[in-house]
């Protein structure tokens, strides 16, 4: 098993109009989509906010990456697709699937496309306390860390026998807990040793901080929000008169 | 050596990572039954890589492996790490259980053993690695020596006939590298292959008889550790340092003493001080 779909969320230094905005617009992008990928459980409006993500993915240069997350997803894709159909219907599980791939990719181009150095100074121009901010970015740096980590731990473990794909639910389920233990631990072994590290080299000494960097929102920023604004407010309208929407809206399949 | 067949045979064997990364480039390589050999070479030379292409934990994308004759190509890891047992260098990634003799169980439940033979497993590897007195103890809460024992015993305990150490000694004391030393010793009088990564020239000069040295992906040289080890232009390639007699033999030789090209081992360099320690005092005597 790989954990190679991971780096579908590792940042990609790149020189496109994606990657020059100001990561708050694109945080605020990746809210602003899951958010209206919450709103719907039908298939038409969520395969529209679907569609509207590919060309921000195209104009990213990022297709690649973004295949490899939706094919990470795979697993918990067929999960989603066997447990609704079975209690529900196959159409509420598509606009799962749909949702879950809305939310993954926003992120995932939020991921891809902001710097961790630029995240924790757009978080503290954002009035965010500098320990938080800085928090965040860390832990946003240490996602291929982590990543790369669980790999050595499953190729340690498949290395005395263990297997990975077991029969049932619950031995799947079982057959988690000798690669979440040692990762779990060791996550919070490198967090102590940061700590350490950062408090032996002043961390939090001084309360003023002066930054070498600035960043700020230019016109295109400001272009994208709106655009984002805009498709939020469409989204709720859509949401509030749903049932006034033409019938193509309500699609569903016959089974 | 070479009338036998090879129990390991790599042919043309080369990978490339999903990032593009050329990590082996057509290696080439026969290992022997109970042989013990070190593959050295700078960070990134592709030797874990290479290590992990043993038990099928890497696909290679070109050329084939050998164990025992056949081709591993269409084994599950499952199957292979019967075979060959990889301890990795982080004993903290494979402990997981709620105690030393569940953590030792754990690796034996792929064997489908009985009970007792499972029972009496556990005894002798707990008895073997002198961990019965933490029998009942969390493997979280062993020190750092002690982690590293379980998780080579865990391997061990399958009974592997192929042992690869991804940096054994590393991090470790005085005390538990003759530990391991005499691990590996026992191992090989049991008839085990052993494939040993390393940086420690030291450690690879002193006790294992061929090494293979790898840079960007390739082997560059493969041979007797004393020749291999005392290669000024290979050591250079590979960013070690040369063994500490070899040092001192260049050093002596700069100091203008005569016929050292053949000293290689420690025991050679004693010999040929005390000879010449003697045949100085002869001499002062003689005035």
């Amino acid at each position: 098993m790989s954990l190679e779909f991971l780096n579908a969320f590792k940042f990609m230094k790149k020189e496109t109009l994606l990657h020059k905005l100001d990561p708050r617009v694109k945080l605020l992008f990746a809210i602003i989509y899951s958010i209206c990928a919450l709103l719907f459980t039908e298939i038409i409006p969520l395969l529209i906010i679907f569609l509207s993500l590919i060309p921000l993915v195209l104009i990213g240069r990022l297709l690649k990456q973004w295949i490899k997350s939706i094919y990470g997803l795979s697993f918990l894709m067929i999960f989603i697709i066997i447990l609704n159909t079975l209690f529900l219907s196959l159409t509420f599980a598509i606009a799962m699937i749909l949702r879950i791939i809305i939310m993954v990719s926003s992120f995932s181009l939020f991921f891809l496309t902001v710097d961790p150095n630029d995240l924790a100074l757009s978080l503290i121009s954002m009035k965010i306390p500098y320990e938080f901010a800085f928090s965040f970015s860390l832990a946003f740096r240490f996602v291929p860390t982590i990543a790369k980590e669980a790999q050595n731990i499953i190729d340690a473990q498949q290395s005395r026998g263990y297997e990975m794909q077991k029969r049932g639910f619950v031995n799947q389920i079982k057959n988690l807990f000798p690669l979440l233990i040692p990762l779990i631990i060791c996550s919070i072994r490198r967090a102590f040793n940061v700590a350490e590290a950062l408090e032996s080299r002043a961390f939090g000494s001084k309360k003023e901080r002066s930054y070498y960097f600035t960043i700020k929102y230019s016109l295109k920023d400001w272009i994208f929000t709106i655009y984002l604004l805009l498709f939020l407010i469409s989204f709720i309208t859509i949401r509030f008169f749903f049932n006034n929407m033409p019938e193509f809206f309500m699609w569903s399949l016959p089974v | 050596m070479l009338n036998k067949l090879p129990i390991i045979s790599i042919k043309e064997l080369s990978y490339t990572y999903p990032n593009s990364t050329e990590a082996l480039r057509n290696v080439n390589m026969n290992i022997y039954e109970s042989e013990l050999i070190g593959i050295m070479g700078k960070n990134g030379a592709g030797k874990t890589t290479l290590i992990r292409t043993l038990n099928g934990l890497i696909q290679p994308t070109k050329g084939s492996i050998f164990i025992n004759g056949e081709i591993i190509k269409n084994k599950s890891i499952a199957t292979l790490s019967k075979e060959v047992g990889i301890i990795f260098q982080n004993p903290s990634h494979q402990l997981f259980a709620n105690s030393v003799e569940e953590e030792i169980k754990f690796s034996l439940k792929s064997l489908n053993l009985n009970k007792e033979e499972l029972n009496f497993r556990v005894d002798k590897i707990l008895k073997d690695f002198n961990l019965e007195k933490y029998r009942k103890r969390s493997p979280l809460n062993l020190s750092g020596g002690e982690s590293k024992k379980l998780a080579l015993a865990s391997i061990i305990c399958r009974d592997p006939k192929i042992l690869v150490f991804d940096e054994p000694t590393l991090g470790q004391d005085a005390k538990e590298i003759n530990m391991f030393i005499n691990l590996i010793k026992n191992e090989r009088k049991k008839g085990k292959t052993i494939i040993i990564i390393t940086h420690n020239v030291e450690f690879a000069f002193e006790y294992i008889p061929r090494i293979i040295l790898m840079t960007e992906g390739q082997i560059i040289a493969d041979g007797p550790t004393s020749k291999v080890l005392n290669n000024e232009i290979l050591i250079e390639k590979t960013s070690l340092i040369l063994p500490q007699t070899r040092q001192f033999v260049m050093k002596l030789k700069e100091s203008g003493f005569p016929d050292l090209d053949n000293l290689i081992s420690k025991n050679q360099i004693i010999d040929y001080l005390m000879k010449f320690i003697r045949k100085e005092k002869t001499f002062i005597k003689g005035i």
